[in-house]
């Protein structure tokens, strides 16, 4: 008789228990919100430059030694160049977002998947953004092992092995995180950067520094540039209806 | 107590125990196999003394696809001798070309393992040989299907009374015939035991020998810690079950819950039998998924960590090798393919 009092609790904890921790592996799926509505007649946008004055850190020649598999994927040496500075001191590599202003709007997140590949030992694009939920990507092009590490510390960190010829890792992020950094587990000098916003309102500079962020909804907002180098910045900005505001966001060197 | 009483007590108890156990005992008289050098003396179980017959039975069986459904594989389809008893096949290929969903591991040692299959599902080799004949992508024959097929052969059934005396032949007799058989199917006598267990100091290269280093090193490779080396001899496995994150699908989730799927037990989740690694060069591709085709892959698979997963072994962690370490770790590898059994292992000589 007692037995069957202590039983019949401890399977029902015991159920719940697994239950819960059923799904560990996968993130949780957010309730499906009622996304914002964009009003192409009202909706403007933000544009800059983010650029460089200073002395630039030299880029660094990349050590593949340690994987000569790697070396031979290279005719000549690799440089690391974190502070990528074009003509006019215009800086690539930088991570352009929102950070407030959008108070609680839900945004879908876009069908297509952001891709990162891991070749020639390297990571491309060295940084890159996503949305919340949206699809991330991870290609193995190389004829060796990776094993890609996103450090998260607001999402779940994982790292998973990709033999080569492996078929893409397909994850997504369940929370906002500005910047997540990426290593492979293998190669040390390999590095990569994610931006994870709940929102479409982000982007990356190229070689020309400059960036774009289209069909904002009016209002005041902070943005946010981060650099893996140089750090973050935030800038104030007024966007009226249907307007365009132009700003230009500069770090300064030695 | 009666004596009466007693013996019915007794025979009941020996009913319960060894159910199907019927008089399947060999005769004749039992044979010493010959331990190669780097392996301890092969356990042989109290209720089946190895004999002459009994092995040359097993060797037959192994070999015999009439244990299978329309006849075309057999154990050693999968297990074949020329492939040092493995099949070269990322997951094994049953009857009509079927794929199976695991790695087929060799047969060689498998006398030492403390439980048969990945997941250690099977407790002995007996309880093992019988799972393949009626798995439906591997053999796909019932027992009984076995038996009626082996007593319409005069040969057999003369074969069959050799080994065990007068009697039907029955699913408990096969068992133990091909478990016999398999425990003579012993690998050693590497270049790494004559190193490390006759003193010859130039049986392993230097590399290799740097690479016994970092093969047990903790802060290198740290493989001994699993792949287990001995004072006396080597099974190159602790015998125990490890998660290393094997077996990942492309979302992250695991798709072999391994020793889980018959213990239940939550830490269990994607675990699997350490492997030995004798004759491992041999035996490509790799884990218990055949997913890592070479040994380099399967060294960067540990120096990345394995996969994360919750249950991931605390001793699978990202190591720092050198493109040296790497090459020697290779080298240390290569070096424990053995002698492979040659059927005159046989010593004759009486218990
Ligand atoms: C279709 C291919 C195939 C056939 C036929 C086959 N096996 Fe296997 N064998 C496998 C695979 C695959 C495994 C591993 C399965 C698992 O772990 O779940 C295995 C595992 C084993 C093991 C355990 C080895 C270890 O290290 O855990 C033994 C022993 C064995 N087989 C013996 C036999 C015998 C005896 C027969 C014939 C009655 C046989 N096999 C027929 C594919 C095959
Ligand atoms: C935590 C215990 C553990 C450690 C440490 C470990 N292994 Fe393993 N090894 C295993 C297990 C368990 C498997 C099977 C995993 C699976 O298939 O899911 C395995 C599989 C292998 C295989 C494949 C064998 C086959 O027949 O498929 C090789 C080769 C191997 N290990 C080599 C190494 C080397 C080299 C190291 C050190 C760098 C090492 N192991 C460290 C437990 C370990």
């Amino acid at each position: 008789m007692t037995h069957r009092w202590v039983a019949l609790p401890l399977c029902v904890f015991l159920i719940l228990v697994s239950a819960c921790s059923d799904k560990s592996n996968i993130e949780p799926d957010a309730d499906e919100p009622a996304y914002f509505k964009i009003d192409p007649n009202t909706a403007g946008m933000i544009a800059g430059n983010v650029i460089f004055k200073g002395k630039r850190p030299a880029p660094k020649i990349v050590d593949m030694d340690q994987d000569p598999q790697c070396a031979e994927l290279h005719q000549q040496s690799v440089y690391d160049d974190p502070v990528s500075v074009g003509s006019e001191g215009s800086l690539a590599n930088a991570f352009v977002w929102i950070k407030q202003g959008l108070d609680d709007k839900k945004f879908e997140p876009p069908t297509d998947p952001m891709v990162i590949d891991q070749k020639g030992c390297w990571f491309g694009p060295r940084v890159l953004g996503l949305q919340v939920g949206q699809t991330f990507k991870v290609l193995n092009s190389d004829p060796v092992t990776h094993n890609i590490h996103p450090l998260a510390e607001i999402n779940r960190e994982w790292n998973q092995s990709q033999s080569p010829g492996a078929e893409p890792l397909i994850r997504k992020f369940s929370r906002p995180e500005v910047m997540i950094r990426v290593k492979c587990n293998i190669h040390n000098w390999m590095h990569a950067w994610i931006g994870v916003v709940d929102h479409p309102y982000f982007a990356v500079t190229g070689p020309d520094g400059a960036f774009q962020l289209n069909n904002v909804p009016p209002g005041k907002y902070t943005i946010e540039v981060w650099h893996e180098v140089l750090g973050r910045k935030e800038e104030q900005i007024t966007l009226v209806r249907a307007g365009r505001s132009e700003t230009i966001i500069e770090f300064k060197g030695e | 107590m009666s004596k009466r009483v007693f013996i019915v007590l007794m025979a009941a108890l020996l009913g319960v125990s060894c159910t199907g156990a019927d008089d399947a005992y060999p005769i004749g008289d039992p044979v010493v196999i010959e331990t190669p050098l780097g392996l301890p003396e092969v356990p042989v179980p109290k209720d089946s003394p190895l004999t002459a017959d009994l092995i040359a039975l097993g060797r037959r069986l192994f070999n015999e696809v009439r244990l299978s459904s329309d006849n075309t594989v057999s154990c050693a389809s999968c297990h074949n001798p020329a492939l040092h008893f493995a099949d070269g096949l990322a997951v094994a290929k049953g009857i009509g070309g079927q794929l199976g969903t695991r790695n087929t591991p060799t047969v060689l040692n498998a006398a030492y393992s403390v439980a048969q299959f990945w997941d250690g599902r099977a407790a002995t080799l007996e309880r093992q040989a019988g799972i393949p004949i009626t798995a439906a992508n591997e053999m796909n024959q019932s027992h009984e299907a076995c038996v009626t097929k082996l007593s319409a052969d005069e040969e057999y059934k003369a074969a069959f009374e050799k080994a065990f005396g007068p009697g039907p032949i029955t699913m408990s007799r096969i068992e133990k015939a091909l478990a016999a058989f398999e425990r003579t199917l012993l690998s050693g006598n590497s270049a790494f035991d004559l190193y490390k267990y006759a003193g010859n100091k130039n049986a392993l290269s230097e590399a290799a020998i740097r690479g016994l280093q970092v093969f047990t090193d903790r802060n290198k490779g740290n493989c001994a810690t699993c792949h287990v080396i001995g004072e006396t001899y080597a099974l190159f496995t602790d015998g125990k079950f490890h998660n290393l994150g094997v077996g990942m699908n492309s979302s992250g989730e695991l798709t072999d819950m391994g020793r889980f799927n018959h213990s239940g037990v939550k830490s269990d989740r994607g675990t699997f039998r350490t492997p030995s690694l004798r004759n491992v060069a041999k035996t490509a591709p790799y884990m218990h998924d055949g997913s890592l085709k070479t040994l380099p892959e399967v060294i960067a698979f540990y120096m990345g960590g394995g996969n994360s997963n919750p249950q991931l072994d605390v001793e699978i962690r990202p190591l720092m090798l050198s493109a040296q370490d790497r090459n020697d770790l290779l080298a240390f590898l290569d070096a424990l393919t053995g002698d492979i059994p040659s059927g005159e292992e046989l010593h004759g000589r009486k218990r």
